[in-house]
């Protein structure tokens, strides 16, 4: 029940939240969000290192008829997303106004996004992955479209289901082909892992597979939903849209694509294009965030990139890289936030997220402006915070894989310092300072942004920690 | 070419007993049961003064139907099911799942109907009596094991939808819908007819079991048989709304009453699956090939000309219209992979279908006044200020007909898609699942006036059937998705009869 509840309690939790009046409904997210955030905690606790199989397993039959049950469980792929997943939730619920129009609602609706997330993660059986992979896109969607800001919010949000849904519809076909051509009759991920079909039905069944994590992810060149869809989402929102729900991609590609499907070989082999497809993403992000006026695209571009990193890693196929990308997964969802979020602030006190527009900053806010270096620092990748060890791993990972591929990810690496720092010195920077006053940073966005910070410290000198819990399962992930 | 069998048919046993008699009408109780209600309430509707009618028709109907529907719910568990009437009629699983099904049909039917009736100021007596007839028709039809009798259920439901869908008389729009679906319905009936008759001469007896008997997969060429299928399946195709014969569909859902509409989306198209099964799963078993690819053809035009041309449409009872073409090409993949798990999935989507399409309609009906009806998209602007549940249970529908998890439309799809990879025909749901992104696009534009901030804010009026109709229907799209395994063994049970396992 440990791991049911980490679910079930955001949903039931936002079902009643979202008819709540708005205090309350904050006041009771945030318990529901830590209720959430404690029982994770206290998985990860009692996580036992070294077992490489999935662990706290419930496993009840749903539809017996197909062999479907109801299997969650944890491992070392799963358990610090899970945690992240949870530790985002409340950052989201804290950092959502409460002044906000229909701020129940919209808290209810994150915290079902946040428990079809959760359940995404866990999910052991296929057509339960499948279910909370849908059932996700629900709240995803009516968050982005009732709450969504710019003129056409709902244009956005629909691009963005129909985009996913293109992927995981035709997921659906790999989900039953995967049933009916292993001819075992079963959903169970632990189990069809050690079963492999022939190599041309696994050459199709993991194109479908794949597909539908590259759209979510999103990899290069399936990112075109992304920038209006992160224009559109509120940043509370952003919070676990893009610190959680992208991963859930990655974490597709680790959880099934990888072990369900050995070799993918039968015209080409299918290993060999997605990494290409990460580096090209990764150069492609980089250059896309360069281009950008607008911060929050900016940071919505360099996310892409850092996602190339990831992928790259999970299909490096060695214990570094994918230990590295899990790494980079939970960096990546830390920093990511931050950024935003700062962005946000930025924009409430200037009015304006145009890059020309908001020059010399740092004299106005100077702890803002410090707390923003910190931030931009661990997002380029400096040695000491916590983005360096993973990209480091990653690219470690896939120069074993192909050394030309770790160059040209590399030149993601020289980029990202290009548009951070100048993300960070145009707005902060200038010979004369901005030309209105305008607030610091308040207490209260400070203490929201501390965790996040601390984060960032301590991932980068103590990554061990993290993966202490991984090692062993990256490699059975690769063992078979 | 001679056909033998025809001299051997012609002995029927004529020695009928009283006990005999009885249990004849036992296996047909549900059907008998209704049919002993309609009369009742078509005395009742008589003997009433003009004002007082109306109501209790309604509650003599609604009687009628949860007997019948308990009626069929014990004998499922309780009684020994099998052929009546010299093999004519059965009371087998199969029968009993669609007369459950059936009448849960008519009590939401009477339910959503009867305030509608009063908010346009409509005669109700007569209405429920349609409804009550048409369902006996279709009960028929699912407990039909001979070609005539399938053609007895096919016209008596018929008939009755004719008239039910120009009920309005004042109304010409729906006065056109009666006229288009009587010629288009007339023009189906004799195709069904013809074939029908191609398949007597081919195997010489109308009854289903013999049929199957007598024609083996030797008989695969003959031009009798193809030509009987084929005109058959031209038949079938019109009654289940399937393209290429899907055109008079919108036209005869947007002119007929909202009630009708629902009733019909629903009910004639599970009757005219009831009627493809039993007609070509059970009786012509060996001839798969023929009638498969020809299904194949337009389960695929189905799901194409459906999903795009509902993309277009302003009116919600044309929407679904189309949208429920779609469906039906969703449901023949069920029928074309056949077997235990096919016809399961089939049986188990009508079901589901049943809660969400007739949800989708009754939530419409709310919109109608006595001028008539209201169903164009923009008409539901507002609804979540109006009335949040309402909101709330119209966007479970549309996400449950667009197949999200964990609504019970998912698992419909998961059932139907899942046989069909299981019998080959992969290509069909690969080509299924790239309609259903494009009928998410559909589905989800009807929610954007549903949710989208508007100054409307007067009451809905949704009276207690109301609420009872649409409450019900949502609470079996959510709860049916969360735990499906009883309705698809129910599917499993009711498949068994075709399938003989």
């Amino acid at each position: 029940m440990t791991l049911t509840a980490i679910w079930l309690l955001p949903l039931i939790g936002g079902l009643l939240i979202a008819f709540m009046p708005p205090h309350i409904a904050k006041y009771m997210a945030v318990l529901v969000a830590l209720g959430a955030l404690a029982i994770a905690g206290y998985v990860a606790f009692s996580f036992a290192p070294g077992y490489n199989r999935y662990q706290f397993i419930e496993a009840v039959p749903w539809i017996p008829q197909l062999h479907v049950f109801y299997r969650l469980g944890v491992d070392g792929i799963s358990l610090w997303l899970v945690v992240l997943n949870a530790f985002l939730t409340l950052i989201a619920v804290l950092a959502t106004p409460v002044l906000m129009k229909g701020a129940s609602r919209f808290i209810g609706l994150m915290l079902a996004m946040s428990a079809g997330m959760a359940g995404v993660l866990m999910a052991t059986d296929l057509v339960l992955f499948y279910v909370f992979w849908e059932a996700m896109l629900i709240p995803a969607y009516f968050l982005l479209w009732l709450f969504g800001e710019g003129d056409r919010p709902g244009r956005a949000a629909l691009k963005f289901v129909l985009y996913t849904l293109v992927g995981s519809l035709l997921m659906l076909v790999g989900v039953i082909g995967e049933y009916v051509f292993t001819g075992q009759q079963t959903f169970d991920l632990a189990k069809l892992s050690t079963i492999a079909p022939s190599a041309s039905i696994q050459f199709g069944l993991f194109f479908v597979f794949a597909l539908a994590f590259a759209i979510k992810t999103p990899l290069f060149p399936f990112h075109a939903w992304l920038p209006d869809a992160y224009a559109a989402a509120p940043t509370p929102m952003l919070i676990t849209f893009a610190g959680v729900m992208g991963k859930t991609g990655a974490y597709g590609f680790l959880r099934i694509a990888i072990p369900l499907f050995p070799d993918p070989t039968w015209l080409w082999d299918w290993r060999w294009v997605v990494p290409v497809l990460a580096v090209l993403g990764i150069v492609w992000g980089a250059l896309m965030a360069i281009a950008q006026r607008d911060m929050k695209m900016l940071v919505a571009y360099s996310s892409v990139s850092h996602m190339g990193f990831i992928v790259l890693g999970i299909f490096s196929l060695n214990v570094q890289g994918q230990q590295g990308a899990i790494l980079q997964m939970v960096n990546h969802g830390v920093i990511i936030p931050a950024l935003f979020l700062i962005v946000a602030w930025i924009q409430d006190r200037t009015g304006t997220r145009d890059r020309s527009a908001i020059v010399g900053l740092a004299p106005r806010m100077p702890i803002m402006a410090g707390v923003f270096l910190l931030v931009t620092l661990a997002a380029l990748g400096l040695p000491g915070l916590n983005s360096f060890v993973g990209e480091f791993m990653t690219l470690l990972g896939a120069w074993q894989l192909a050394p030309v591929l770790a160059v040209i990810g590399a030149i993601g690496l020289v980029l990202a310092p290009v548009y951070m720092l100048r993300l960070f010195q145009g707005a902060m920077y200038a010979e004369t300072p901005y030309p209105k006053r305008v607030d610091d940073i308040y207490a209260g966005q400070l203490t929201l942004l501390a965790p996040l910070v601390v984060l960032m410290f301590a991932l980068g000198l103590a990554p061990g920690v993290l993966t202490s819990l991984m090692t062993s399962v990256a490699q059975s992930g690769l063992a078979r | 070419m001679m056909y033998p069998q025809m001299i051997a048919a012609a002995t029927p046993d004529l020695t009928y007993t009283w006990s005999q008699a009885l249990a004849d009408l036992g296996q047909i109780s549900p059907i008998a049961a209704l049919t002993g209600f309609m009369l009742l309430a078509i005395i009742t509707d008589l003997a009433l003064p003009r004002g007082r009618r109306g109501g209790v028709v309604a509650m003599v109907a609604v009687t009628g139907f949860t007997y019948s529907l308990a009626t069929a719910a014990y004998r499922w568990v309780y009684t020994t099911n099998g052929p009546a009437y010299h093999g004519y009629a059965t009371g087998d699983s199969f029968a009993l799942f669609f007369e459950v099904l059936f009448a849960s049909l008519g009590i939401l039917t009477v339910a959503i109907s009867h305030p509608y009736l009063q908010r346009r100021g409509l005669r109700e007596g007569e209405f429920h009596v349609l409804i009550m007839a048409a369902v006996i028709g279709m009960m028929v039809l699912g407990a039909a094991t001979s070609l005539v009798t399938v053609f007895l259920g096919l016209e008596l439901f018929s008939i009755a939808l004719y008239i039910a869908c120009g009920f309005v008389r004042t109304d010409s729009s729906s006065q056109e819908s009666a006229a288009k679906y009587l010629l288009v319905g007339g023009f189906a009936s004799a195709f069904v007819l013809y074939g029908m008759a191609l398949v007597y001469g081919a195997a010489g007896t109308t009854l289903i079991p013999e049929i199957a008997k007598r024609i083996g997969s030797s008989s695969s060429g003959d031009p009798l048989l193809i030509l009987g299928i084929l005109l058959m399946g031209v038949g079938f195709a019109f009654k289940v709304s399937a393209a290429p014969f899907h055109m008079w569909t919108p036209d005869v859902y947007q002119g007929a009453p909202i009630p009708v509409t629902a009733f019909m989306s629903v009910g004639t198209k599970a009757a005219a699956f009831a009627m493809i099964v039993r007609v070509f799963a059970a009786g012509l078993p060996h001839l798969g090939p023929e009638w498969q690819a020809l299904l194949a053809f337009v389960a695929a035009t189905s799901m194409i000309v459906g999903n795009l041309l509902a993309i277009a449409q302003s009116s919600l009872k044309r929407l679904l219209a189309y949208s429920g073409v779609a469906q039906a090409g969703y449901i023949l993949i069920g029928v074309i992979a056949g077997g235990k798990q096919g016809l399961a999935a089939v049986l188990f989507y009508l079901f589901i279908y049943l809660f969400m399409n007739f949800g989708a309609f009754a939530v419409v009906t709310l919109m109608s006044s006595a001028d008539g009806d209201h169903d164009r998209i923009e008409d539901l602007d507002g609804l979540s200020r109006r009335s949040w549940p309402m909101a709330v249970l119209m966007s479970v529908f549309m996400l449950s007909l667009a197949g999200f998890p964990p609504f019970v439309g998912f698992f419909g799809k998961l059932f139907l898609f899942t046989a069909g990879v299981n019998a080959g025909y992969t290509w069909l749901v690969v080509l299924a699942v790239l309609m259903s992104v494009v009928s998410v696009y559909y589905y989800v534009r009807v929610l954007v006036p549903v949710w989208s901030p508007s100054t409307r804010s007067e009451s809905l009026g949704a009276s207690f059937s109301n609420w009872f109709a649409i409450g019900l229907s949502g609470a079996a799209s959510l709860g049916l998705g969360i735990y499906p395994t009883w309705l698809l063994l129910a599917g499993q049970l009711g498949a068994v009869p075709i399938t003989g396992q």
